[in-house]
């Protein structure tokens, strides 16, 4: 009863906070968006590469024959990159920012609840919040990408589509710990936001960098970036800071379940890291102890 | 002018004394001197596998060998310039956000307007103060991006490269300033602590990541790693011909990266930095001539940035929204 009734609490105070609804409605226009702007960029590929054939310059296949309605999901990774786990971390320092500034802290540990097991009800109601974020962009997606590939989506590309949204649920998980931890620890309110959110900038364009030399707007592109050199500085560097670049391994796992012509290698070991990520993210907050649930902030 | 200048020293001293400026400095400067190491490392490397292929074409006889990977010193700044515009842009944010969010975390917004300052004095002091800041900032990175330019990157600089660097690091500045103004406006036009941070987070999203990450997108050229034209074997004046062909596309993809300032930024600086190959090694007056609209806007945000903050933090507004 006490589990289902904070997880039925967080769900309530997540669905009335204003500002993460904006940031979600940024998210769910971008997915919704982003089939249509694959389609776009495709069609003007296919009548760019028949222009070129016409003019006699080049007798190379068209790059984009036969190519899967799943190619109008790539951009959706980059945006659950962005948008998504911005969105991951404001809902999860939220969470327990909100505990703080109210004090409702010192009232409900004076019941008789372990901490770990009431964040770990936080955190649950968060995760199920962002299972149903997703579970309806999901079906987003498969709308849209119908819609632009002018046919219903075969049940094995649906399945494909749920298994990038179950991997992007596993991958928000440790931004959705990440910001509760950030709200715990944090002294003032604004170090509590801009903590998570400069950690998540290095995940995601600093570590690619020192691994494969990527420059970090290349990193917004969906096309698979520059694989790291297998001897030399960046063997070194991709073999240390490879494993840590929650990002990379996402947009990797998820253009091979996009079944991406470009991606190569398995699933998983990169979906090994992305898990490791979510079980520590986990841990951490469980094990956050009595006396830092109830410390005050500063501001 | 007295109250302007006595609560910008007030800033100033503020900010000097916190661990913020330091942390910002040394992060930024971090992640601009790793990238230049990394282009250098990514450079080695290229020049090494040169001499390795021209080894085994020499092995097997032939004399004819592609040139050499050029040096061009600034060009190794790409990433440090797009870390500044990314990453440099959020601490901004938040520098400009915490100038007003503490005031009002304080309750110190009461006290100074119990007493008889200009209406825009408050806002004035702060944004001069941000000015001053941000100036000082960016002039240390230059220096040190400078610094690891000669000394890691082994890069001999011409007297023009000075000038490049300069002209940098005054759109940098610019560029700064913008995104803290803006975000100091968002502080003060909302009621709650976090709430302007989430604002100006938001608007930090789709300026910087998401319009520029569309337009990127709608690239023909970015459509295939290795690029659509160099898959098909086309080059670049055959690439020009064929591209004629979908003026309307593409004015359409620059319209929408032109939306957000921080292309702006980025075209100008990559252009003078010679980051942008059209104007490698070109003289000054021809890349003004190709991108002063892009400064032009930038100074337009920025413009914008300074009459929101300035009119958004007045005695009413602060005190209206006040917790």
């Amino acid at each position: 009863m006490r589990w289902t009734g904070t997880i039925s609490h967080e769900l309530l105070c997540a669905r009335r906070e204003r500002l993460p609804q904006f940031l979600l409605l940024v998210f769910v226009s971008m997915i919704a968006a982003s089939a249509f702007i694959g389609s776009s960029a495709r069609a003007t590929v296919s009548n760019v590469y028949q222009q070129a054939r016409n003019q006699g310059l080049t007798t190379a296949a068209n790059p984009f024959d036969g190519l899967s309605p799943l190619y109008y999901a790539r951009n959706m990774v980059i945006y659950i990159v962005l948008i998504g786990a911005l969105l991951a971390i404001v809902v999860g320092v939220r969470s327990t920012l909100r505990d703080r500034q109210a004090r409702t802290t010192d009232l409900m540990l004076s019941r008789d609840v372990r901490p770990a097991f009431y964040l770990g009800s936080k955190l649950a109601g968060l995760a199920l919040f962002m299972l149903i974020l997703l579970a309806v962009s999901t079906l987003i997606s498969i709308g849209c990408i119908s819609a632009v590939a002018g046919q219903f989506l075969t049940p094995g590309e649906s399945a494909r589509i749920v298994g990038l949204y179950a991997l992007a649920w596993l991958f928000l998980l440790p931004f959705v710990a990440l910001g509760m931890l950030a709200g715990l620890y944090a002294a003032t309110a604004t170090s509590a936001l801009l903590i998570p959110v400069v950690i998540w900038s290095l995940v995601v364009f600093v570590l690619p960098l020192l691994g494969t030399a990527a420059h970090p707007v290349s990193l917004l592109n969906p096309v698979a970036g520059p694989t790291a050199a297998q001897t030399g500085f960046f063997a070194l560097s991709s073999a240390v800071t490879g494993p840590l670049s929650l990002a990379e391994q996402f947009k990797h796992v998820s253009s091979l379940i996009l079944a991406d012509q470009q991606a190569t290698g398995t699933i998983s070991s990169g979906l090994a890291i992305i898990l490791v990520f979510a079980v520590v993210g986990c841990a951490a907050v469980a094990l956050t102890t009595r006396g830092r649930i109830r410390s005050t902030l500063r501001d | 002018m007295t109250d302007l200048l006595i609560l910008s020293q007030k800033e100033i001293t503020d900010l000097r004394r916190t661990k913020f400026l330091v942390v910002l400095f040394a992060f930024l400067a971090a992640v601009v001197v790793l990238s230049v190491v990394v282009a250098s490392a990514d450079f080695r490397i290229k020049i090494s596998d040169y001499n390795q292929y021209v080894t085994a074409l020499k092995a097997a006889g032939s004399t004819v060998a592609a040139p050499p990977p050029q040096l061009f010193p600034l060009q190794m700044l790409r990433g440090g310039i797009e870390y500044l515009e990314i990453v440099g842009s959020l601490f901004a944010v938040v520098l400009g956000y915490s100038l007003v969010a503490k005031e009002k975390g304080r309750g110190t917004l009461h006290l100074l307007f119990s007493r008889p300052v200009h209406r825009f004095a408050f806002a004035g002091g702060k944004i001069l103060a941000i000015a001053a800041v941000w100036t000082v900032m960016v002039a240390g990175l230059f220096i040190v991006i400078t610094a690891t330019l000669l000394v890691v990157g082994n890069a001999p600089l011409q007297g023009t490269d000075y000038a490049r660097l300069g002209i940098a690091a005054l759109h940098t500045a610019e560029y700064l300033i913008m995104w803290s103004l803006l975000a100091m406006a968002l502080a003060a036009l909302t009621r709650g602590p976090s709430t302007g941070l989430i604002l100006a987070l938001v608007l930090w999203l789709v300026v910087v990541l998401i319009i520029p990450q569309i337009g990127d997108t709608m690239d023909p050229d970015n459509q295939i790693p290795g690029g659509l034209f160099a898959s098909l074997q086309i080059d670049k004046s055959h690439e020009q011909a064929v591209m004629s062909h979908f003026s309307g596309y593409e004015t359409t993809r620059d319209l929408v990266e032109q939306t957000s300032v921080t292309k702006q930024y980025e075209r100008s600086t990559f252009a003078y930095l010679g980051i942008k190959n059209v104007y490698n090694q070109q003289p000054l007056s021809f890349i003004w001539a190709g991108t002063f609209n892009n400064t032009l806007w930038l100074l337009f945000g920025l413009a914008v940035s300074v009459t929101s903050a300035l009119f958004a933090s007045t005695k009413k507004t602060l005190l209206r929204k006040a917790i």
